[in-house]
Parts: C-alpha cells; sequence; structure tokens
C-alpha cells in the first residue's frame, strides 16, 4: 500500500525519464542523503567512519568503474587493480612533484593517467572477447605491479607510496593527521558525484551503445555502433573511476601502502563485487561493495558480540568459510545479483498487501 | 499495391557481376540487379540459394571478390557495416538480433544512434543540450512505438517478449534509423497468419508513408506475390529470374528450382 505509483502520472517524456520516477523513490533517496550528509558524520564512530564507511566508498567509485566495463560492455577486466595502483601512484607522484596542485585535481588528473593506461590495455578487446580478453587484461595487471614495484622512479626509490597530507579549504583531508569526518565527506563527494555521472552515461545513447556492443556485438554494427571507438570509451572511463578509487584508497583509508597493494586479489575483490551486487547495475555497485566490504568485518565481531569464547584464530577461519558460504548462497539464490534481489521486492511491494 | 500514389524511381542500389566465394565455395556467380527508390523487391529462392549472402553484401558484412556496388550513384568500397548504416542502409536478421539485455524503448533508441550528435561528456550530465536531444529522439522512437503498436511492452525486456513481437520490434529498431533502403531477412519466418498480415500491413505502410525502398527475404509465396513490386529468383548462387510477381511466378526455371525437376525429364528434352 505505501510503495505504490498509482495516480502518479507522467506528462512528460522528461518525467518519465527521470533516474527516480517514483515518488516513494525519491523521497526514500532524499531521506537517505540526510543519513549520509549529517547523521552519519554526526554520530558515526571514527572506526564506522573509516573501517566500514570511507571503505565502501572508495570500493564502490571502483566496482561502479568495472560495473561500466564488464556489467554494461561486456568485457571481462582482470586489471582493475593494475587501474587502481596506477591512480594511486600518479596521484602520489603529483603530490611530490608539484606541492601546489589542488588535492582534488591531482585525484581527477590520476584518474585520467589511468583511462590513458586502460585505453592502451583495452586495444585487444577489437579481436578478443570473453575469456581470452580476461586473460590479456590480467597481463595488465602483472605487467603494471611489476612496473610499480621494481622501477623506482614510480616510488621515489623506498618501499611505499604515501597519502601525501594536503587540506582544502583550510581542513586536512589527506594523510594520518585527516579526522575520518573530513575524509569520509570527500570520499563520499566523490562517490556522489561519479555515481550520478555514471548514472547519466547508462541512461543516454553512450550506456546504450556499450549495452549494444554487450548484448550482440554484430547487431550493434549494423546499426552504425563502432566496436572499437564504444569498447575503448568504455575502458577509459572505467579505468578512469578506478583511477580515482586508488587514489582516495591510498589517500583517504591506507595514507602509506606498498604498491603490491593493488594486486590480483583487489581485481578479484572488486570483480566479486559486482558480480555479487549484480552487473549492469549502478546500485549494485554499491551493495556488493557493502557486502564485501562489511561482512567479514560483523564476522570478526560476532563471537565477541555473542560472547563466545573462541580463539581469534578459528574465528578468523570461520570467517572465510561462512564468507564463502555466504558468496555461494547468494549466487544460488539470484545469479543476478542484490540489486536483481532488490527489484523482485520492489515489485512485490508494488502489489503488497493485495496482490492479484 | 498499384493503388497507392507512390512512384518507383530511380536506381538506388546496383549490383554488378557480385561473385561471392568462401574458399572453394561459390555462394554468389555474377549476380546483377538493381534496387530502384521507393520499391519493395522481393529476393526469393531454395534454401541455400544465397540470398543472405546478398543481403550481407549490400549490408557490408561480407566483401565479394569480384564485381560493383553502385549505391546513391557512387561506387562502394570495401566498407564495414556501420558505414552502410551511416549510409542510411537499415537491416533485421532471420535470426532476431535485439538486444536482449535492455527494453524495448531502449532497442529503439539505439536505431537513433547515428542521429544523436552530442558527445559523451554531454551526456554524462544528462543536462541541457543532451537532455533536449535525448527528449527529441524519445519522441521519433515513440512515434516509431505507435505506429507499430506496440506501447505496451516499451519498458519490458525484449528477452522475456514473444517470438513475434521480438521480430516487430527488430523491425522498429531499423525503422528508428529512418533508412533509405531497408533489408529484412524473413521477416515472416515463424509467425502465425495474424502476426505475418499484421508485418505485412507494417512493410506496406513503411513503403507507402515515409517512401522506404525495401528489400526483403521471404519463403511465404503469397506474401511475395502480393507486397512486392518486383521478384529476384536466386538459386544455387545464381539469378535465374527477375521481373514482376506475376512474370516470375509462370518463369519455368523458377518452377523447376522450386518443384524439382527430374533428370530424365531434362535428357528427354
Amino acid at each position: 500500500m505505501i510503495y505504490r505509483e498509482a495516480g502518479q502520472f507522467k506528462t512528460s517524456y522528461a518525467a518519465d525519464q527521470a533516474i527516480f520516477p517514483i515518488l516513494q523513490d525519491r523521497i526514500a533517496v532524499a531521506i537517505m542523503m540526510v543519513v549520509a550528509l549529517v547523521v552519519i558524520p554526526m554520530f558515526g564512530s571514527d572506526y564506522f567512519l573509516e573501517i566500514i564507511m570511507i571503505n565502501v566508498l572508495f570500493f564502490s567509485l571502483a566496482a561502479i568503474g568495472l560495473n561500466l566495463l564488464t556489467g554494461y560492455t561486456g568485457q571481462i577486466s582482470l586489471g582493475t587493480g593494475g587501474f587502481m595502483a596506477v591512480g594511486a601512484v600518479s596521484s602520489y607522484k603529483m603530490a611530490i612533484l608539484f606541492p601546489d596542485l589542488n588535492i582534488i585535481l591531482i585525484f581527477l588528473l590520476s584518474g585520467l593517467f589511468a583511462a590513458a593506461v586502460g585505453i592502451l590495455f583495452g586495444l585487444p578487446s577489437l579481436r578478443i572477447k570473453g575469456f581470452y580478453l580476461a586473460v590479456a587484461t590480467l597481463a595488465a595487471q602483472f605487467f603494471l605491479d611489476w612496473l610499480f614495484l621494481r622501477v623506482d622512479w614510480f616510488t621515489n626509490a623506498s618501499t611505499a607510496i604515501e597519502g601525501v597530507p594536503r587540506s582544502l579549504f583550510g581542513v586536512t583531508i589527506t594523510g594520518p593527521a585527516a579526522t575520518p569526518v573530513a575524509k569520509y565527506y570527500v570520499a563520499l563527494g566523490f562517490v556522489l558525484v561519479f555515481a550520478l555521472i555514471a548514472k547519466n552515461l547508462v541512461r543516454s545513447q553512450v550506456g546504450r551503445a556499450w549495452m549494444a556492443i554487450r548484448d550482440m556485438d554484430i547487431a550493434a554494427e549494423i546499426i552504425g555502433i563502432r566496436p572499437l571507438r564504444t569498447k575503448l570509451l568504455a575502458f577509459a572511463i572505467s579505468s578512469f573511476y578506478c583511477g580515482i578509487a586508488g587514489s582516495l584508497m591510498l589517500f583517504l583509508f591506507y595514507d602509506s601502502a606498498e604498491p603490491d597493494l593493488f594486486d590480483i586479489n583487489l581485481s578479484f575483490k572488486v570483480l566479486f563485487m559486482i558480480i555479487i551486487g549484480g552487473l549492469g547495475s549502478i546500485l549494485g555497485s554499491f551493495l556488493g561493495a557493502a557486502f564485501i566490504v562489511t561482512i567479514p568485518v560483523i564476522l570478526t565481531n560476532a563471537p565477541d558480540l555473542l560472547g563466545l569464547p573462541i580463539s581469534s584464530e578459528l574465528a578468523k577461519h570461520l570467517e572465510f568459510m561462512i564468507f564463502g558460504a555466504l558468496i555461494i548462497f547468494f549466487l544460488i539464490v539470484e545469479p543476478h545479483g542484490l540489486a536483481r534481489l532488490w527489484q523482485i521486492a520492489k515489485e512485490k511491494l508494488r502489489q503488497w498487501p493485495f496482490p492479484y | 499495391m498499384t493503388t497507392s500514389t507512390r512512384r518507383i524511381g530511380d536506381t538506388l542500389l546496383k549490383l554488378e557481376d557480385i561473385s561471392l566465394s568462401f574458399g572453394g565455395v561459390k555462394a554468389l556467380t555474377n549476380i546483377s540487379f538493381e534496387i530502384k527508390e521507393h520499391e519493395i523487391l522481393a529476393i526469393i529462392g531454395p534454401n541455400g540459394a544465397g540470398k543472405s549472402s546478398m543481403l550481407n553484401v549490400i549490408n557490408g558484412f561480407y566483401h565479394p571478390q569480384e564485381g560493383r556496388i553502385t549505391f546513391r550513384g557512387q561506387v562502394r568500397r570495401q566498407m564495414r557495416p556501420y558505414d552502410a548504416a551511416r549510409q542510411g542502409i537499415a537491416r533485421t536478421f532471420q535470426n532476431i538480433a535485439l538486444f536482449k539485455g535492455m527494453s524495448t524503448l531502449d532497442n529503439i533508441m539505439t536505431g537513433r544512434l547515428l542521429k544523436m550528435k552530442r558527445n559523451f561528456l554531454w551526456q554524462a550530465l544528462y543536462w541541457g543540450p543532451a537532455l533536449k536531444e535525448e527528449l527529441e529522439h524519445r519522441k521519433v522512437v515513440e512515434r516509431v512505438i505507435d505506429f507499430l503498436e506496440i506501447q505496451a511492452i516499451r519498458k519490458t525486456p525484449v528477452g522475456r517478449l514473444p517470438y513475434g513481437l521480438q521480430k516487430r520490434v527488430e523491425l522498429g529498431r531499423a525503422l528508428a534509423a529512418e533508412p533509405d533502403l531497408l533489408l529484412l531477412d524473413e521477416p515472416m519466418a515463424g509467425m502465425n497468419v495474424e502476426e505475418k498480415e499484421d508485418m505485412c500491413r507494417f512493410i506496406l505502410d513503411v513503403n507507402d508513408e515515409f517512401g522506404t525502398t525495401i528489400a526483403l527475404i521471404e519463403h511465404d509465396m503469397s506474401v511475395v506475390m502480393d507486397i512486392s513490386d518486383r521478384v529476384v529468383v536466386l538459386d544455387y548462387g545464381r539469378k535465374i529470374a527477375d521481373g514482376p510477381p506475376e512474370e516470375v511466378r509462370r518463369n519455368k526455371d523458377v518452377i523447376d528450382a522450386y518443384l524439382g525437376v527430374s533428370h530424365e525429364e531434362m535428357a528427354a528434352e
């Protein structure tokens, strides 16, 4: 009864094409905005903000990026970690080399570097598809890992790259001295803006061209889509997102990290996020990131909260087992991800409590 | 359809001595014919006669080893299918080639792709000129949707639609591109009588209202004879007849190709 679109008539195509055409959705989104912008920073503990929220935010950004490429354009990529490394390393280098450059600008430029690298490694996608492309992007991952580990110039001959402290409007927002609230706002700002942009892209002609390539590349060519250009644009934009996510990960969360933090495991982690969240769904990217980030945290803390006397080693093993089981469970229940579950729930809710 | 006001005009597409082979297999041998503006041309022939290969040649999928293709007075070089789309050639496939994960509306919107000029940076904003353009094209697409009477399935993912409707959506996507030449590969295959009648009506209406030139492949002879202005018959990669339906129907080679002719008879002749 509560969630109904009955009586909400759309009189223009603009209204019909809105992101949230249903009034109840708009109210829910407004409430979530207030929670994200006011309630969480005011009442969230530092632990909650740093370990959960910032983590979820930069992973969401990476997941949106990979989802644009894999979920919307159908090009499987295992190079996410490498592209995130390009973002992190280039923003570190820029912060060191140009001390006066605005940190926001640095993040955006690091995205552009990652986009350029993404285009380069996206070139094989014209000729190869599916698993073979996955292997080609895997090569990108290994090459970039090697490059940042072995070539001293990238790390300024130290073992780690650092999130250089910087401030914006007089508030320190990066580095160890920055407060979690400041970091949270920076991450949230990036994620909100780029999630909106991603949503706009996928509901306009660019997105339709991507999905056309994904669903049937021959038919896409017939209606005038140039496959290479379309795929490379997807690689570029996807890597742009991943690059910024990598920068945020270094500057807002780790503060200091060895380049091999961005290894193949990270690529797989982001891939799991979009598979569990839902391929081809912006909402799914958020749900997947939240799932993968929060479940281990909950599992780690669960024995203490329940007062179970389990040794920390056993707890760690249990965490892995339960986590794995949960992933398999969700994939069996709904192969199309959490976003699809949410969609089904909404459809059910529309008829509740009087299904006909 | 001689009653309509449309006039068959000059040659739109001219094929001269087209030969296409895959290794040792000759798919098309020395085929020449013309497609005239505003006409409905049917290409018929038994299975494996080379009909679909013919469309693929016109469309830029296959590159014939020999022959010349002239489209709107210009000799065509080797081209890719998206170049053909740019020049105003749209087509549908024998096996439906829709984008299954997208809604009917989105599928038909992809047909407008070449008409939309704003780059991705504008589209990222979805505001101002980009929004205006999107809405303008939505209007055109809605006209196509009205024309094909598929308003009710606008937001349905096409993968869930029944076969007949999918064929209709595919026609819609081709129409949205406002093509000069529309190639239809078996638009009525696997349809029941009612669906066939609907499809015939749409084809005739498209031709009549928008003056679109149509080249179609079809197996249902009654349909071919009823709606086409001219029929080209292929058999074993060769053209065996070309003319108005009544004439083709009486052509001896055509009857032989369709009904088969025994070798004794041939020897006796």
